[in-house]
């Protein structure tokens, strides 16, 4: 998409055979702001050329009428009813008052007290100016000024605050980020109350200029770490960020890698949680989506239910999920090699039962495998694209036609519809790694295939081999096993009460591997 | 930057080739699906008066156990759950090639619950027709061995069992339930291996034959010698058998007082043997026996309230027992000259100068050493009453 975008550019930058260059460097200047209003009314004519949502005023005012301002804003994007009660109307007021002439002080007491909106900033040059009329500010020029105004009065805009929809837990804060980025950075600010959470704004994509934040918490997140973040994302240079999932791959260590190594999520406090235990986040406006880095294998096994509840139950499920992601992995070719390779492993009676139900099954187990497999995966994928109300007669479909008469019909043994069914069940368990586990699946299938449990067993090697090479912003992907770091297991496949986590995580406050030699170990005091 | 392309370039080329190697090591491996293969669950093994192997095999038909479990719907023909056929061959395997020209599928073997062997073959020796068992990857070294007594292993195999749907298994479970009596001598195919060839202990197998023409019955033992069928051994020899070896889990032995009976329940048992050595000569075989037994029922209107009622109960009960011990080695040292009960091991093992000298000659001597057996039995309970109610 993004490139499709850069090619529309291309071709209009072409067609209107505008002065601003494209080709390789993209300037953005337009030079400074010219002084009079007319000039200025030009300029922003041309830059705003068939833009029917800009909205450009003259107003004069003054007590002879001579004092000429011109207000320019986004139709839709700044609030005009502040606009006018804070902004507009303070200034006729005050103009209708003031005796006409020096115009520089009329800016100067206009910017100093006249203006009620606190949200003030000073334009320098047209490029100011029409960068904040494309955010949704409002530009105040004053005649015979070589500066201008531009107020923040940004209509609140986007979705209320809801549940969120990817990420359910049962206890915990309902709240999930929207698209706003304002709206996020204060759900979380409202959650952390200090100062030290700091938010770095900064605009990414060269065409949709798009807000991006890092969060983290001074003191608590590696310094180094930080930095790194920095450095990765002024070094992305693209049109346009619709999505924080395209900042995603831009950053991630291993960008071929099937694994995640970068987190997101919708959640405020599940964010808030790994703000303080040293992560760093990025906002991006635009998106309900906030990335965590850096991002370890055990944060998929991970929820934040875990810790509102009581260890045990934390503990167990979470061995619960570690199961379920071995087995949505591996179940589909663990059956493949056994009733292929091994039946001498298989108790009498279950043999039984096994070829009971593969009699006369035209395929063989693989083909059968592989074939329901792609269904369910099909069906996964129609159920989440078709519109909700059509959702029911998916599951009709799926339950009914594609369950029972395949099996009915001899094409799948009722065996494997109850294997199919156990993976699909338990790769939902480990959401974040859905996607990876899709595929690792139909690699074990086939080497399950081809050598029984020693081909499951090269595939299984190879992947944790991978596992334990892959760093996510220089933290070793499988910490705390590997390498192991013992105060970090108590949250890991166990569980202790959380009054007995008392250490933040050790790995993430490690020198940063990669980073620069000679740099001073960034403490690794940890919570007293 | 180039130099670690190359580098991944010999990384993948090596990863890639890695899988390969596995596939050129693999001895044997073959992808076989579960609908291509005949499952196996006993295997019978006679000798023909022609002197052939005759191999007798029982199929299992999954889709028919299957659809037996849902009986009702199917209103048709009732598909048999087993099938049996037989070859003939000069060897083992090449009767049981033999058979695949009989049969759609390849043969199965792992799951073979039971080998059953015929009488004559017995007899003229069962040694060299086992050969094909050891060598053989296939087959379950758990796999219980019988030996057929009247009736050939075809007979027992084609029984259509009311009891189970796979004959096979059910004289399985048989042997399991008979081994909780004490009355069936239970050899596994290991255990055969293990025994056979050598001359310190022979071989001893449990023994099957039919009850009726829907049944078997799994008791008794069959006494081998140079791995010939010498003789056999009646459950209460057998039982007497097993205390010696050890291999009691547990039994019912009935006492006879003055009375009425008494039903003991042998619940903990522990047999040890050795021989006794004077002046570098075997002079006795030792057999010491410890019992731990309940009173399970008293047929009569005794007492048994105090202390020394249990002590003549237990000195009935050794004597019980102690009776049934001589009656299996008289057997075996006088009619069958068949040392299964492995005194010739613990010679081996704690003489073996003597071993070495006499050893080929060990038959005959054990056959005329005595034989002293001790037991000490001890009663731990009475059940919830304590005299029979009157």
């Amino acid at each position: 998409m993004v490139r499709r975008v850069r090619k529309r550019t291309r071709t209009r930058v072409q067609n209107t055979g505008n002065d601003y260059t494209f080709a390789g460097e993209y300037t953005d200047s337009y030079g400074p702001i010219p002084e009079t209003v007319e000039a200025v009314k030009k300029g922003l004519d041309e830059i705003f050329s068939c833009c029917s949502d800009f909205i450009m005023r003259e107003i004069s005012c003054g007590k002879d009428g001579l004092t000429r301002i011109l207000v320019a804003y986004i139709n839709g994007f700044v609030d005009k009813r502040v606009l006018n009660q804070d902004v507009v109307h303070p200034i006729l007021d005050f103009l209708s008052n003031t005796e006409p002439g020096n115009s520089s002080h009329i800016y100067e007491r206009l910017k100093e007290c006249i203006v009620v909106n606190n949200d003030i900033k000073e334009a320098n040059d047209l490029q100011q100016a029409v960068d904040g009329i494309v955010s949704g500010e409002a530009l105040i020029f004053i005649n015979g000024e070589s500066k201008a105004l531009v107020i923040g009065v940004k209509a609140p805009q986007g979705r209320q605050v809801k549940e969120p929809e990817t990420e359910i837990s049962i206890r915990g804060a309902k709240e999930a980020f929207v698209e706003n980025l304002l709206t996020n950075t204060t759900l979380i600010r409202k959650r952390i109350k200090n100062p030290n959470l700091k938010l770095e704004m900064m605009q990414l994509g060269k065409q949709t200029k798009t807000d991006v934040c890092i969060c983290y918490i001074n003191g608590i997140a590696n310094e180094q770490i930080v930095n790194e973040v920095r450095e990765r994302l002024k070094k992305i240079n693209i049109d346009s960020i619709l999505d924080v999932g395209i900042i995603e791959q831009y950053i991630s260590d291993s960008r071929l890698s099937l694994f995640p190594t970068v987190g997101n999520s919708e959640k405020c406090d599940k964010l808030a949680g790994k703000l303080l235990e040293g992560r760093i986040a990025i906002f991006c406006d635009g998106t309900p989506n906030v990335l965590t880095v850096p991002y370890l294998f055990i944060e998929s096994i991970q929820n934040t239910d875990d810790y509102y509840d009581h260890a045990y139950f934390a503990t167990f499920i979470r061995l619960l999920r570690f199961m379920a992601l071995l087995l949505s992995n591996m179940l589909p070719g663990m059956y493949v090699a056994l009733v292929s390779f091994h039946q001498t492993v298989i108790p009498f009676k279950l043999m039984i039962t096994l070829a009971a139900s593969r009699q006369g099954i035209p395929f063989s187990p693989f083909v059968e495998a592989l074939l329901m497999i792609i269904v369910f995966e099909l069906m996964r994928e129609a159920g989440v694209r078709m519109p909700k109300p059509m959702g029911q007669a998916l599951s009709i479909v799926g339950a009914i036609v594609l369950g029972e008469a395949s099996v009915a019909a001899g094409i799948a043994s009722n065996l494997m519809v109850i294997i199919v069914a156990i993976t699909a069940i338990c790769s939902f368990v480990v959401p974040p790694l859905v996607r990876a586990t899709m595929l690792i699946r139909f690699v074990i299938l086939v080497a399950a295939n081809i050598l029984g449990f020693l081909g499951i067993s090269f595939v299984v090697v190879a992947v944790f081999a991978h596992l334990c090479r892959l760093r996510s912003f220089g933290i070793p992907y499988m910490a705390p096993f590997s390498p192991i770091t013992s105060s970090d297991l108590k949250d890991s496949l166990v569980v202790v009460p959380i009054w007995a986590m008392v250490t933040r995580p050790k790995i993430l406050r490690q020198e940063y591997a990669q980073g620069p030699k000679g740099t001073e170990r960034q403490g690794g005091n940890e919570q007293q | 930057m180039k130099c670690g392309n190359s580098k991944k370039i010999i990384f993948v080329i090596m990863a890639a080739l890695l899988p390969v190697f596995p596939v050129l090591l693999a001895g044997c491996w073959n992808n076989r699906d579960l609908t291509e293969i005949n499952i196996v669950a006993g295997i019978g093994l006679e000798r023909t008066e022609e002197g052939k192997i005759l191999l007798t095999i029982q199929v299992v038909e999954p889709g028919a156990i299957q659809s037996s479990s849902d009986k009702g719907k199917s209103g048709g023909q009732q598909q048999k759950p087993v099938f049996v056929e037989s070859s003939e061959g000069e060897t083992v395997f090449e009767a049981v090639r033999g058979l695949l020209s009989v049969i759609d599928k390849k043969l199965f073997f792992s799951t073979a619950q039971v080998l059953i062997l015929g009488e004559r073959l017995s007899q003229e020796g069962i040694e060299e027709a086992m050969d094909f068992f050891h060598r053989d990857h296939e087959f379950d070294y758990e796999m219980n061995i019988l030996v057929a007594k009247g009736a050939t292993p075809k007979e027992i195999l084609e029984i259509e069992s009311d009891i189970d749907s796979i004959p096979a298994v059910y004289i399985n479970s048989t042997v399991e339930n008979t081994v909780s009596r004490g009355t069936v001598k239970k050899t596994m195919l290991i255990n055969l291996i293990k025994d056979m060839g050598g001359n310190e202990k022979q071989l001893a197998v449990g023994q099957i034959s039919k009850a009726g023409e829907k049944s078997v019955r799994t008791e008794g033992t069959a006494v081998f010698r140079d791995g010939k069928l010498a003789g056999w051994l009646d459950p209460y020899e057998t039982r007497g058998y097993l205390f010696a070896v050890d291999e009691i889990e547990s039994a019912i032995i009935n006492v006879h007082t003055d009375n009425g009976k008494i039903a003991m329940e042998i619940i903990r048992s522990k047999g040890k043997i050795n021989v006794a050595f004077e002046n570098g000569e075997p002079s006795a075989l030792n057999i010491k026996v410890k019992v731990e037994a309940n009173v399970g029922e008293y047929q009569g209107k005794g007492k048994l309230e105090a202390s020394e009622d249990l002590d003549v109960l237990r000195g009935l009960l050794e004597d019980e027992i102690k009776k049934e011990i001589r009656m299996a080695v008289e057997k075996v040292q006088e009619e069958y000259h068949s040392d299964i009960f492995g005194f010739g091991t613990y010679v081996r093992k704690y003489h073996p100068k003597y071993w070495k000298k006499s050893g080929n000659n060990w038959l005959a001597i054990f056959s005329e050493l005595p034989v002293d057996i001790q037991v000490d039995a001890k009663i731990m309970r009475t059940g919830i009453v304590k005299s029979p109610v009157n």
